[in-house]
């Protein structure tokens, strides 16, 4: 299956072989768009690798935009003003919805119904709209800068922003009944593709998957960055079956941790510094602090980050005069580029119906896996 | 009530006059009659032909506009809404439109209904999704004609054989689901006089045409020498044991209720019997339905043509106007399902509860004055500038509109059903449709048809049925329905579906910074 087949949701291979309808062997093949993003990033300004990491996920961008920035700042030793990491939480948080719902958008067709598709981009549209608002573009923002963020929330951004997450609130659970209720979904999904949690964690697999299989391990729960520690929010863990977290579980998780972004933007748009209607003008303090531009030979910056699919980890290391403003090295841990080897083994023992019902619920992203 | 479209009559009447008038004068005459019955089942086919192909436009027409709007809104329920609401947010005022001032009542209650359930909260958010308005045309049926667009372009295309194929069964195939689907519709009634050809047995030759396609698909899918093709093929082939017994055994059920195999006595009984199949099988309805479902291979059941993981399946290797008709012929058998299900189960042609109540209040007239004298009244109070002696010209209409409208009527309404499901459910596999047929379909089908012989034997007295019992077990059914689509228990869901659900202990809440400790 693959490279270009529907169930790939982007350009792999899976060679699968079966028996009749039944899965026996599964090998994922990857690297199909490799674009070595790694060694470009050598060669740029520490600023402007920003726009690379952006692309890196097209479903996710921000939240990888912002990974970097954390290890950056990490490098550089930036104190980021409070305003600005409310700000960022509310990006992040925001894009980690959306990134959410355009995965069960293309879930649900995988399984066969194009209505939750239809209705999962609506309301991700709710979302672009607000990251627009923010950054300026509609899928890659450029939003954070090292040491802050590009530009304060827009006046009016606030009241925008309630209205349409607890629209979302609402609207949310009518998708969950849609699904839920039916008969039809819950046998498409429940008892298929069971992952048990220890092999999850000796795989490396992380985020939203690890935490289906009742691993309660969320980068901003254990090692608080940013502002997590002081917004309302709880951990979305679900507690599986004793056979592992099925596909079921992982859809139930990242619905609940929907909620629970929404909940944290609210939150912090409660309790940002300064409020949340004022607007403070580009580079001002409150929003961006001036960071240095080149970094000291061997000095390593480094930084976990809860990405939507899962802990996404830059390794930097600054090169000193030589080098200029540019990195020494830049290396990016992808998450999906060691979920998506773990899915495939889950599907041995399944029929080929299953494959999409399966893979699509471990959300695999290729632009980040192929890097 | 009279049908007085009697098309065959008209037909049979101007061919004989043709035919007597040409044939008659020479001296050939003694096969003037024959010459007139070629002529009149020539002419019948053709007009079943047409009305179908024409009317099957509608069909598509439902599946894009019904399809869209689930999903553009928030399911059927905010389709409804939006018929008040209105697009992008405003009000809607397609009832001042309606002629004689009817649209005022409706009028009335949008007000009402925008006051106590209008969507003004949340106007700001949701209008930016609702801007696809008809701009003011509703009544152009706008995408109607779109189908034409999409069978031009399918000739306009390249018919390319696979260079591995079987090219002869390649080629075959799709003539096997044509020509297979077309003849469905030669037994198809469109009223008790609209028909192509009426033999005694055409229940039995139907249900056999109607299973024909299936091997089609599984030749086509065979032949195009494709790993998705094979599969789809094979899953139809399997699919086919699943529904097959189930959907006779329903069958049989209402030519055992009807004492007919007949189509045609079928509808006919449910009319001068006064009662609707559906209010005395619903189970039987509702296995119809689903069986129907299955074997025009829509959503819920539509493995062959997986596009997730068989990319569109047995259909992959198709293209140009072989496909296209192909798929024309999936409308088709989605057409023939739907009037089956109204031919079947929801009174044929009949107006809705016509002879019922014409049964109950014998004096029909007395009614229609009655109706219209309201609609008179109706009309003076609402636009007194209209001449009244008009008002009660619609309700002349209604009870004038010919019965094979009210037949395609039924059935599009059955295709909005079709659509409705097709829009909410999820495609299940290959081994859950089997369980659920054989598990399922096949146990209550034989149920349902145990309840048609106890209706036939011990009930059925001749003439119309007592309306105690279909008004029984209607009660029963619905009560039935209402239980089973109420909310369930959520933990009590997740134990009964999920018999591994043994949970893993909790290791307490966690709390910020558990991890570094």
């Amino acid at each position: 299956m693959g490279p270009q087949h529907p169930m790939t949701h982007g350009l792999w291979t899976l060679k699968v072989k079966v028996d009749g309808e039944t899965v026996v062997d599964t090998i994922p093949d990857l690297g199909y768009i490799h674009r070595g993003v790694e060694k470009i990033c050598e060669a740029r300004d520490f600023t402007k690798i920003t726009t690379y990491c952006d692309r890196l996920c097209y479903a996710s961008a921000n939240t990888w935009a912002h990974s970097y920035i954390y290890s950056a700042e990490d490098l550089l030793e930036v104190e980021v003003p409070a305003r600005a990491e409310h700000i960022r939480v509310i990006a992040i948080e925001i894009q980690r919805i959306a990134s959410h719902l355009m995965w069960l958008g293309a879930f649900c067709p995988d399984i066969g119904n194009l209505t939750a598709f239809v209705w999962c981009l609506r309301e991700r549209e709710m979302m672009m709209d607000l990251l627009q608002e923010l950054g300026g573009s509609r899928l890659h923002y450029n939003f954070p800068r090292i040491g802050g963020v590009k530009r304060d929330l827009p006046i009016g951004f606030a009241m925008r922003a309630r209205n349409k997450l607890n629209l979302f609130l609402n609207r949310v659970q009518e998708t969950e009944q849609m699904l839920d209720e039916s008969t039809v979904f819950l046998v498409r999904t429940q008892g298929v593709g069971y992952a048990k949690p220890e092999e999850m964690v000796n795989h490396g697999v992380t985020g939203p998957n690890v935490r289906a299989g009742g691993v309660n391990y969320d980068v901003r729960w254990a090692h608080p960055y940013s502002v997590y520690d002081e917004l309302d929010w709880e951990v979305s863990v679900e507690r599986p079956s004793i056979k592992g977290a099925d596909s079921y579980d992982r859809y139930r998780v990242r619905v609940d941790e929907m909620r629970q972004s929404a909940r944290m933007c609210l939150d912090a748009l409660d309790k940002m510094p300064g409020g949340a209607e004022t607007h403070y003008t580009e580079g001002d303090p409150m929003i961006l602090t001036k960071a240095r531009e080149r970094a000291e030979e061997g000095k390593t910056g480094f930084h976990h980050f809860e990405d939507s699919r899962g802990e996404s980890m830059f390794y930097l290391a600054g090169g000193g005069d030589q080098r200029g403003k540019h990195p020494y090295r830049i290396s990016i841990r992808s998450p999906m580029f060691l979920t998506i080897p773990y899915a495939a083994k889950c599907m041995i023992g399944h029929k080929v119906a299953d494959i999409p019902a399966i893979m699509g619920s471990f959300d695999p992203c290729i632009g980040e896996t192929d890097r | 009530m009279e049908d007085w479209v009697v098309f065959r009559t008209w037909v049979g009447d101007l061919t004989q006059m043709i035919a007597d008038n040409t044939v008659g004068k020479t001296s050939l005459s003694d096969y003037s009659d024959g010459l007139a019955i070629v002529m009149t089942e020539t002419i019948m086919a053709v007009t079943v032909f047409a009305t179908i192909m024409g009317t099957i436009l509608a069909l598509l027409w439902i599946e894009r506009k019904f399809f869209a709007r689930i999903m553009d809104r928030r399911g059927a329920t905010m389709a409804l809404r939006s018929l008040w609401v209105g697009e992008g947010g405003e009000h809607a005022d397609w009832y001042d439109d309606l002629p004689f001032g009817v649209g005022k009542p409706i009028r009335w209650l949008n007000k009402l209904l925008n006051e106590k359930a209008g969507n003004a909260s949340e106007y700001e958010t949701v209008h930016r999704t609702k801007d696809r308005g008809y701009h003011g045309v509703w009544w152009m049926l706008p995408g109607m004609i779109q189908n034409v667009a999409d069978g031009m372009k399918f000739m306009t295309k390249e018919w390319m054989v696979p260079a591995k194929a079987d090219k002869f069964i390649f080629e075959v195939a799709p003539f096997i689901i044509i020509t297979s689907t077309v003849m469905i519709f030669a037994f198809i009634p469109l009223s008790s006089n609209i028909y192509s050809a009426n033999p005694e047995l055409s229940l039995l030759f139907m249900m056999a045409i109607f299973g024909i396609a299936p091997f089609g698909v599984f030749f086509a899918g065979w032949s195009s020498n494709n790993k998705f093709t094979l599969l789809g093929g094979i899953r139809s082939a399997a699919q086919l044991t699943a529904y097959e017994i189930p959907l006779l055994v329903t069958v049989l059920s209402l030519a055992v209720l009807s004492g007919s195999l007949n189509i045609i006595e079928i509808a006919e009984f449910q009319i001068t019997s006064g009662v609707w199949n559906i209010f005395l099988l619903p189970l039987g309805a509702a296995l119809f339905m689903i069986t129907m479902v299955a074997e025009v291979e829509r959503i819920p059941f539509d493995m062959p043509e997986a596009e997730a993981e068989l990319v569109e399946g047995w259909w992959t290797e198709y293209g140009g106007m072989r496909w296209g008709l192909m798929f024309a012929s999936e409308y088709l058998r989605c057409y023939a399902a739907c009037l089956l299900f109204a031919i079947f189960f929801l009174g044929g042609w009949e107006m809705p509860f016509g002879d019922t109540i014409t049964g109950i209040i014998p004096n029909q007239d007395l009614i229609l004055g009655a109706i219209g004298v309201g609609l008179i009244g109706l009309a003076l109070g609402l636009r007194s500038e209209y001449p009244v002696l008009l008002a009660p010209i619609p309700l002349v209409f209604i009870s004038m509109i010919p019965p094979t409208v009210w037949l395609l009527f039924k059935a599009w309404f059955m295709f909005a059903i079709f659509v409705w499901i097709r829009a909410s459910l999820h495609r299940v596999r290959s081994d859950q449709i089997l369980e659920f047929g054989w598990r399922w379909l096949l146990p209550l089908s034989l149920v349902n048809l145990a309840i048609a012989f106890w209706l036939r034997l011990s009930i059925w007295q001749g003439g119309t049925w007592p309306l105690l019992i279909p008004g029984l077990i209607t009660a029963i059914a619905l009560i039935l329905v209402i239980i089973l689509g109420m909310d369930e228990d959520k933990s009590a869901m997740e134990g009964r579906i999920r018999p591994y659900s043994v949970y893993t202990e909790s290791k307490g809440p966690a709390s910020p910074r558990s991890h570094d400790r």
